[in-house]
């Protein structure tokens, strides 16, 4: 019996994922990866109610369940860099570096000590073997069993995205080892979220109706900037408009703002100007000197553009790339790469630095790199 | 469902229920307004305050409502400088202390309170001692006339050194207004904080006593409700209840005592493969099992799936994720505390559904060894 230590967040998916593996027969052994547990002011830390939810599913199927400390590593390599990248006026995104370095890299490593053949989570993403190559990029693309994947040679497997194109989670994966992925089962890769749900419900898990944590594992989208200003000192700084240098406003810090984004500016009409209620945008950001540039013109350059710089680039097979995406959920786009850049055959907005841009060929996520200045 | 669990909650006694009722409508009124209507609201609410009071030998006046007992611990110790306090506290008494500087009091292994201990730590500048009467995790009574009388020798031996400094005592009893008769002379407490919600009445109200003697200061200001300690608009319905659940209490007091030991006892016999953690000086509604080599937290989720509620020994271990103190400060390993089953019974039980979780607690921790013997 092949033995699978899977990641349990308490969440429906990786819930699911833990029954799914009991079902084929795995020895199972669940884990919740504790990664961070402190308290911010107002923002009450779940991790102690999510591991309750994690341990209830494990006990309703029978397995053994246990919890792995990795909260040092995590502060070190995913909280340390995601701080120092805001600080450098980039909008880092941290569930790729947890992915890369904890997920994927400490509990795959602890696993394989304790014996373990393969590692899963709920994320929704596939793997297959290149062999296999003419069966995944046909367009109805099966779950792949992990017994039909080649010879387990870490090159063999690729990571190709989920059946549910809605719910991919490729776009988080792209930089973790081969090695891990050559020895990861991701249960619910084929099939769909509303499946998965009704799987939950069917096997009587608790946790079915609970609500999907989004953003940042640790502190939800709509904490991050309280987040930063617990650990980074921030100064409110001035608003320009670039065309002018006249200033508009006041920002409460400039790595609160990435290029393009329009809310959240808190522009007053200077007296005896009409306003003419047309939106401003982020086109600059000056750290130095600490000012946001706005514009109110959309066709800015700053804004747009057709090429984008890549940094730390990996590349997981080399085969043909045929389309992009550059955020999460984001649609699929054509460009080409030269191993530096990357080229759009038509404008496109620039995404924030720090985010990554994600590659494909077809089904298989082939790496990606992550966006420079 | 089977609910072993009343010292974590209690309902609201139907007819604490039915006593609250008017005033949430019907008699609505500011009590502090001036009209006939309000004035009747204000002298129900006196009445109410009168009964709570009674029924621990203190007068009205004595008593500072307060929305429950965390509230009222806060009230007690904080500003006190120099406080000595029981470790096994509850956090709402242990958090508080030791931010002012508080230094905890050793318990035996037995979860009693280490006299001797106490009487080393007692030095001049100690200001409040605080030893809760009933332990919330344990039911451990502690013997709060033994430790009163220790506090009042060493306060005439201050006077008699000619040492101003004042020592109070105070006195968490939550957990035991429902199960030991109560009174502030006997018991020589200065403070004690009072909870409804552990004794069939609502969630959200306490009360604090205060000796006539002792100064506080408020932690909430405004209008100067409550003796100025604690301004507000008066819980009206809240303490209309809280006063039915104090009467109801004391009705059965003596019935509900007799009924918990016998069943206690059968309990005892008909569950199997067990320690017994608080073997003595613990109230009969409580009952604290350790199941070696098992994870309680795991028995709590199986039984969960019978519909029978009982907790940890670390009641909050699952939502603080943290081992409990209680358990540690009388001398259990790790592995003896995460063992740890607690449970409670309460007037939601009857004798029928203490046999029946007997039966299936026993094949429930069954179910686990054999699980493990696979492993």
């Amino acid at each position: 019996m092949s033995k699978v230590f899977v990641g349990m967040s308490g969440g429906v998916d990786s819930s699911v994922s833990a029954a799914l593996l009991v079902e084929q027969g795995y020895d199972v052994t669940g884990v919740y990866m504790k990664n961070w547990s402190r308290d911010l002011p107002g923002m009450k830390c779940p991790w102690a109610e999510d591991l309750a939810d994690a341990k209830r599913v494990a006990v309703k199927l029978g397995i053994p369940f246990e919890v792995w400390d990795f909260e040092d590593a995590y502060r070190e390599k995913v909280v340390e860099y995601m701080l120092s990248e805001f600080k450098k006026g980039n909008t880092p995104n941290p569930d790729i570096i947890c992915n890369q370095e904890i997920k994927f890299k400490l509990f795959y490593e602890k696993a394989m000590e304790r014996g373990a053949d393969f590692i899963a989570t709920g994320h929704y993403a596939r793997t297959g073997s290149l062999s296999q190559l003419g069966a995944l990029q046909s367009v109805a693309v099966r779950a792949l069993a992990p017994a039909a994947r080649g010879d387990g040679s870490d090159n063999e497997t690729v990571l190709c995205r989920a059946l549910d194109e809605n719910k991919d989670q490729t776009y988080f994966l792209y930089r973790i080892s081969n090695e891990a992925l050559a020895h990861t089962l991701f249960p619910i890769g084929g099939m769909l979220k509303p499946d998965v749900k009704k799987l939950a419900q069917k096997k009587g898990l608790h946790n079915a109706y609970k609500k999907e944590s989004m953003g940042v594992c640790f502190v939800g989208e709509v904490g991050m900037k309280d987040f930063l200003k617990e650990y980074i000192d921030i100064q409110p700084g001035e608003i320009r408009e670039i065309e002018t240098e006249k200033n508009l406003g006041y920002h409460e810090g400039t790595i609160f703002y990435t290029i393009g984004q329009r809310h959240g500016l808190y522009i007053s009409g200077n007296k005896g100007e009409t306003n003419d209620g047309l939106p401003y945008y982020v086109v600059k950001k000056d750290l130095q000197n600490n000012i946001v540039y706005v514009s109110k013109n959309l066709n800015d350059s700053r804004i747009w553009t057709k090429k984008l710089q890549l940094k730390d680039v990996i590349l997981r097979q080399d085969l043909p790339l045929d389309s992009i995406r550059l955020r999460h959920r984001a649609p699929l786009i054509p460009a080409t790469f030269d191993g530096k850049t990357l080229h759009f055959e038509t404008e496109i907005k620039r995404p924030a630095s720090g985010q990554s841009a994600v590659f494909y060929s077809q089904k298989i996520c082939l790496g990606g790199g992550i966006i420079a200045e | 469902m089977i609910y072993l669990d009343h010292a974590a909650a209690t309902p609201v006694n139907p007819k604490v229920l039915k006593a609250m009722e008017p005033y949430f409508s019907h008699d609505f009124f500011n009590p502090s307004a001036a009209y006939l209507p309000a004035k009747k609201v204000a002298s129900d609410y006196e009445a109410a305050k009168a009964t709570i009071a009674h029924a621990i030998g203190a007068k009205a006046s004595d008593l500072i409502i307060t929305a429950g007992a965390t509230e009222a611990n806060n009230l007690a110790l904080t500003n006190m400088a120099n406080v000595l306090y029981l470790e096994t506290e509850h956090d709402s008494v242990r958090n508080v202390a030791t931010r002012y500087g508080g230094e905890p009091i050793e318990v035996l292994k037995n979860g009693v309170i280490d006299l001797r201990d106490l009487k080393s730590k007692i030095t001049d500048n100690i200001e409040l001692v605080s030893v809760s009467l009933v332990n919330n995790e344990l039911g451990t009574i502690q013997p709060l006339t033994e430790i009163s009388e220790l506090i009042r020798e060493i306060k005439l031996d201050r006077l008699r050194r000619g040492i101003k400094q004042k020592l109070l005592l105070h006195s968490d009893a939550s957990q035991a207004l429902n199960l030991l008769d109560i009174n502030v002379a006997r018991l020589g407490v200065d403070l004690l904080t009072l909870n409804a919600a552990k004794i069939y009445g609502p969630k959200g109200v306490g009360a604090l006593y205060v000796s006539h003697d002792v100064k506080l200061l408020p932690l909430t200001y405004g209008g100067g409700q409550e003796k100025g300690l604690r301004s507000g608009t008066e819980n009206v319905p809240g303490v209309i209840g809280f006063a039915k659940a104090v009467e109801l209490a004391k009705e059965h007091l003596n019935g509900n005592r007799k009924k918990y030991a016998t069943w206690r006892k059968h309990l005892l016999s008909e569950l199997q493969g067990y320690e017994l953690v608080n073997k003595k000086h613990s109230l009969d509604n409580f009952i604290v099992l350790c199941y070696n080599g098992i994870d309680a937290e795991r028995l709590v989720f199986l039984l969960e799936e019978k519909q029978i509620y009982v907790s940890t020994g670390a009641a909050c271990a699952a939502s603080k994720g943290q081992k409990s103190h209680v358990l540690s400060a009388i001398g259990l390993t790790d592995e003896q505390i995460a063992g740890s089953l607690r449970l409670t019974f309460g007037e939601t039980n009857d004798e029928n559904q203490i046999h029946e979780a007997a039966k299936i607690i026993n094949a429930v921790v069954a179910s686990e060894k054999e699980r493990l013997k696979d492993v």
